[in-house]
């Protein structure tokens, strides 16, 4: 967009207090408005891996269509991969006018991928072997997800929360598409119950390190920042609380277990206790050290390759057309 | 890997109309090498479940807008009453006191006679 020249006659410390007020008065910041440049990364980095792990997520959801047992659940797992395609672009889009004053594009996200610097979500590093996998991915990952993107509906930064109007609409769907294929195994066969609780079981960690680790008391610098700005407004752990309000009981009205004999609700804290995960394998995992870290990685190299011939095709005719 | 550039391709904007009485709204933006397969994704990016009449894309550099500095110029002071349907607030109320007026005349008028 063209606008005419800046003014500022203003000091960076000027700047600053400016920024803050407009944050503290509810206010909302746009692309082009200044904005600190720690605020400015903060936002590349979260959004940047949101967007990333859409499409890392479905990358190898799409590796279910030819599997899936039914026609409808084929095409319903289509359309899934597509929106999150879909919210892979509409979250980049947003990083990559994050990242136009920086000199960097579309381009520097994926090489950021390729050598690990740009992380993308734990649950996309773990094995998903069985049909009950893709409904638990549906029902309890999108549902993780849900929790925390409806926070971050009210962000302060417009263009994201604009996004995340578009795609928290489509996650619904995408639960109700899980708790659709989790509700059929449930009430299905002996083995098809055995099936989903081995399901449960080997997701269950998994979604716990999903929110992050927990603060204990001391938040640390990124989430406090991440709230001073306004980007997020609720902690780790706050956000995990809701997670397994939400759905433990669920998991056990349907009559299965969890891998933690000691989750419960404490009345008196109003809170869950529940077995932390092990939060030393969670750095690896997100690392790229996790069991199946390396084929997501190469699904995306794959899948980059072998559509180059669609880019080629297009830009042909870009070009033919000016 | 990334050794094909992506300086051949432009930022669209969307805009969608919902049905024929509905104004044109901003949809998102999206990255594309041409106005063609530009329209072509913003019906998959945006359109896959909500109604759509008629789509535009238009590329970003084409549009001239404010910057931020200029933009809180747009707030209009509270002092034109006399253009908003707020400034004539009374009429009603006036309305209704001359029908009042003439009808308890008319009522007079009848049982006096």
């Amino acid at each position: 967009m063209q606008t005419q020249m800046e003014r500022s006659d203003l000091t960076e410390n000027e700047k600053m207090e400016a920024f803050l007020a407009r944050i503290d008065r509810g206010e909302k910041i746009e692309a082009d408005d200044w904005m600190p440049d720690d605020y400015r990364n903060q936002l590349i980095k979260l959004i940047s891996m949101h967007g990333i792990s859409e499409i890392m997520g479905a990358l190898p959801e799409k590796e279910w269509v030819p599997k899936a047992p039914t026609l409808r659940r084929k095409l319903a797992i289509m359309a899934k991969v597509q929106d999150e395609m879909g919210h892979g672009q509409l979250l980049l889009r947003v990083a990559e006018d994050l990242m136009a004053p920086l000199g960097k594009t579309r381009e520097d996200l994926m090489d950021d991928l390729f050598t690990g610097k740009l992380k993308f979500h734990n649950v996309f590093h773990m094995e998903a072997p069985t049909w009950a996998d893709a409904g638990v991915i549906g029902w309890l990952v999108d549902g993780a997800a849900i929790i925390t993107q409806t926070m971050s509906l009210d962000s302060s930064y417009a263009p994201y929360a604009r996004a995340l109007h578009r795609i928290c609409a489509e996650e619904k769907f995408h639960a109700q598409h899980g708790e659709s294929i989790v509700l059929d195994l449930a009430e299905g066969t002996e083995g098809q119950r055995q099936m989903l609780q081995e399901s449960i079981t080997r997701w269950w960690p998994s979604l716990l390190m999903f929110f992050g680790p927990p603060e204990n008391g001391n938040v640390t610098s990124n989430q406090a920042a991440n709230m001073r700005y306004k980007i997020r407004t609720q902690t780790n752990e706050e956000l995990r609380q809701a997670f397994l309000t939400k759905y433990v009981p669920r998991i056990f009205h349907l009559g299965f277990t969890l891998p933690d004999d000691t989750i419960h609700f404490d009345e008196a804290n109003q809170k869950w206790v529940y077995q932390q995960p092990d939060w030393e394998a969670f750095k690896q995992i997100v690392k790229g050290n996790g069991p199946r870290s390396a084929h997501r990685l190469n699904l995306r190299e794959t899948s980059y390759e072998e559509s180059k011939w669609v880019r080629d095709a297009i830009m042909s005719f870009g070009r033919q057309a000016g | 890997m990334s050794t094909e550039t992506r300086n051949d391709f432009f930022i669209y904007e969307v805009f969608s109309q919902k049905n024929v009485t509905a104004s044109f709204a901003h949809q998102f933006s999206l990255l594309a090498p041409n106005k063609e397969v530009a329209l072509t994704m913003a019906r998959e990016n945006f359109l896959r479940r909500e109604p759509c009449f008629n789509l535009w894309v238009v590329k970003r550099d084409d549009i001239f807008g404010l910057t931020p500095e200029e933009r809180p110029f747009l707030e209009r002071l509270d002092n034109k009453s006399y253009r908003e349907t707020k400034g004539y607030g009374d009429l009603q109320s006036r309305w209704r006191q001359h029908k009042e007026r003439y009808e308890d005349q008319q009522k007079q008028a009848k049982s006096g006679s």
